[in-house]
């Protein structure tokens, strides 16, 4: 019997043969940013809470935040289909190189930059885009898509990414679910998911020229359809763990100064809020009064579904 | 006094037309605090709703009906989808028009240059456009407001003040449940004081859950001001092209239902088994099912399936996800935080079922069964297969 997945495999070498013998025109290659951020470990066993409910964070382990993980995922999609060159960057402490190995496992990224400094230290979003921003133009390589996640678990701001975006003239196009990009007219297809307070579900699809920005919504989904694309998928999977294993190779780190930046755009001092205070949700009053019933108690359950019988009295009754 | 910064801006939502429920909450706080402000202060400042879009001029009298003072409206059929660009360009223009600044209130025209407070929607528009807008403005932003009160703050601050005591003046307290929803933080917006890096940060802003505040009751013999802003519409900033959209079914429904079977990290001995046991549960009786926001971070390793069918932010009830007002509410395992309980508080009849009777959730319901769910859930299916039938629409 033929082996197909050899026949297929050597196929696709023959492919990336002949795109060898073409030489690459500059406007033929495709560069991807994608920031990222180390965020507590929400994963059980991981994380830790505090009697009263709150995240231990002393006691919770760290790791890439899962919508960054989400926007790794949709740099290895342009890796894939494009051959794109990834990067992958953020700003934090010098741990947060192992959020950027992580990433570097999913995008196959080529570079990893890390920006960390004290200086950094508390900055609000604005301030923290101010680095990023910084940073993205400091790369040789003029960026032509640049990927957020959805919003830090965190901080849960979301603001990140657009603020970033804002500064740097790029587009921004947020929610997005899917995407792809002609590299002959250097333009972006994306579909949008846009839910809004008591009004159906919208996808919406938008075209725009490169550069843009592109915060990942937490449904976007890669799809590698045809052969080739899932033999380049696992060509580059490939790569992508051997890249991880030796990620100190490819990481870059940069202090204020290296990176350039102005320091009182950054950190506290580039930071117009900040958190006045934290306090513990007070105890609301109690707004129903609770019949506390025994649940190992058959006859007590009786009552109670008798009593959700009533609550929903438009049902059928027996 | 001369004060560079005035009135509350209220960037209003709609869809080609109708508004948003959210345009008309903030409008109602807004008023609210404003009242409170203008009677504190002894001033007369505005609440000015700002709106975007294409032939909209006749909707906008109905924001003065309910609350604004001030209706700032732009016109124009490039604005007719909303995209990102130039609807933060438009929206700068409007904050830093001191012609129309200066026609909401005559007395203190010439000296005001922006708002003093910005209001926008915590949702999938108005979160990014809070973001570009208040780049653009060089200011701060909190998101996902759920409180705001207006006070003079007094306080030394290491890098805000240089560590000298300073009187910050009509000062907006922002507060937003943290992510576990035990926690509250009150974000501000100051202006640096401290000689080393002065600069002033206004407005103050913030995005506002839809779904938090009450609007007011619609008054037609309210009266206000409706101002036409001609935008600047420049050709780079409209290079987005909308090609198409498409209304989707969500795969969670949370409006539909009578009964919503929730569940929260309770779960965790036996993840799996338990949200089986759950799926029982809400099948017997219908039901949708909703899980808390901790569970959309995915905090178990569970089966494939069950992960992407539940553990995911579309199901989540609570500020940060939905609100319900279900008839009937079961909340299985769930400890009942603030950001959750906001989701689930307005339901009809509400059992929980939980062994901690100290879990704040007792007092946001109408029984609790003390009890663990492994033991519970089986005799209720048990009853409910007894006495309650479902009949299928």
């Amino acid at each position: 019997m033929v082996d197909l997945f050899k026949v297929m495999k050597a196929l696709n070498n023959q492919i990336n043969f002949f795109k060898l013998e073409v030489t690459p025109t500059l406007s033929d290659s495709l560069n991807i940013a994608v920031i990222i951020k180390l965020e507590p470990d929400f994963s059980e066993g991981n994380v830790s809470y505090n009697p009263d409910g709150t995240l231990n964070r002393a006691e919770t382990k760290n790791t890439l935040g899962p919508h960054s993980g989400i926007a790794a995922h949709a740099a290895f999609f342009g890796r894939v289909m494009y051959d794109a060159k990834v990067f992958i960057l953020t700003m934090g402490p010098p741990i947060a190189d192992l959020a950027l190995q992580q990433a570097q496992q999913i995008s196959d990224a080529e570079e990893l930059h890390l920006y960390s400094d004290r200086l950094f230290a508390g900055a609000d979003t604005l301030g923290t885009a101010e680095v990023l921003r910084v940073g993205i133009e400091k790369i040789q390589q003029k960026m032509d898509i640049v990927f957020s996640g959805h919003r830090a678990s965190d901080g849960e701001t979301g603001q990140t990414g657009p603020q970033t975006a804002w500064k740097l003239g790029f587009t921004f196009l947020g929610n997005v679910i899917s995407y792809s990009v002609d590299l002959e007219t250097r333009t972006i297809r994306a579909k949008r998911l846009i839910s809004l307070q008591g009004s159906p579900n919208v996808v919406e699809e938008v075209e725009a020229p490169l550069p843009v920005f592109i915060s990942i919504d937490p449904t976007y989904k890669s799809n590698y359809n045809a052969v080739s694309q899932r033999l380049a998928f696992e060509k580059y999977q490939k790569e992508a763990i051997q890249r991880a294993q030796n990620f100190k190779d490819y990481l870059k780190v940069f202090n204020a100064k290296e990176l350039g930046v102005d320091e009182t755009l950054v950190g506290l001092p580039g930071s117009p809020t900040i958190v006045y205070k934290v306090e513990r949700v007070p105890k609301s009053t109690a707004t129903r009064r609770a019949e506390v019933i025994d649940g190992t108690d058959p006859e007590q359950i009786r009552k109670v579904v008798t009593k959700m019988k009533e609550a929903l009295s438009a049902m059928v009754i027996k | 006094m001369t004060e560079k910064y005035r009135h509350l801006y209220v960037v209003i939502e709609h869809e080609d037309g109708e508004f948003l429920p959210v345009s008309f909450e903030m409008i109602g706080e807004a008023r609210r605090l404003l009242d409170d402000f203008n009677s504190k202060y002894s001033l007369n400042e505005k609440v000015v709703a700002v709106i975007l879009g294409h032939n909209i001029k006749d909707i906008s009298k109905k924001l003065i009906e309910y609350g604004a003072d001030v209706v700032i409206f732009a016109d124009n059929p490039e604005l007719k989808d909303i995209r990102n660009t130039i609807y933060t360009k438009v929206i700068c223009q409007i904050a830093q028009d001191t012609k129309s600044l200066g026609e909401i209130q005559p007395e203190y025209a010439g000296e005001v240059k922006k708002p003093r407070y910005m209001f926008f929607a915590a949702d999938s528009i108005g979160r990014h456009l809070s973001s570009t807008v208040l780049v653009e403005l060089e200011s701060g932003l909190a998101s996902d407001i759920n409180q705001l009160v207006i006070e003079d703050i007094e306080m030394s601050h290491q890098q805000k003040t240089g560590g000298k005591k300073e009187t910050y003046e009509k000062t907006l307290k922002m507060y937003r449940p943290d992510f576990s929803g035990f926690l509250w933080t009150t974000i501000l917006c100051l202006d640096n004081k401290n000689p080393a890096f002065q600069r002033d940060y206004h407005p103050q802003s913030c995005s506002i859950i839809p779904g938090v505040f009450e609007p007011l009751k619609p008054d037609s013999s309210r009266e206000g001001k409706i101002i036409e802003f001609t935008p600047t519409i420049d050709e780079k900033d409209l290079k987005v092209k909308v090609l198409s959209r498409q209304i989707i079914k969500s795969v969670v429904d949370f409006d539909t239902p009578r009964t919503i079977v929730s569940f929260g990290r309770g779960i965790k001995e036996n993840p799996e088994q338990n949200i089986r046991l759950i799926e029982n549960l809400a099948k017997e009786l219908n039901a949708e099912i909703g899980v808390t926001l901790p569970i959309s971070k995915k905090p178990y390793s569970v089966n494939q399936a069950l992960d992407s069918k539940y553990m995911i932010p579309d199901r989540v009830i609570g500020t940060s996800g939905h609100k319900t007002s279900a008839m009937l509410y079961v909340a299985v395992g769930v400890s009942g935080a603030m950001q959750h309980v906001w989701g689930m508080k307005d339901s009809g009849f509400v059992v929980a079922i939980n062994p901690d009777e100290d879990a704040p959730i007792k007092d946001e319901c109408d029984i609790f069964i003390k009890g663990r769910m492994e033991d519970v859930i089986p005799l209720l299916i048990e009853e409910i297969k007894k006495q309650i039938q479902i009949v299928e629409a």
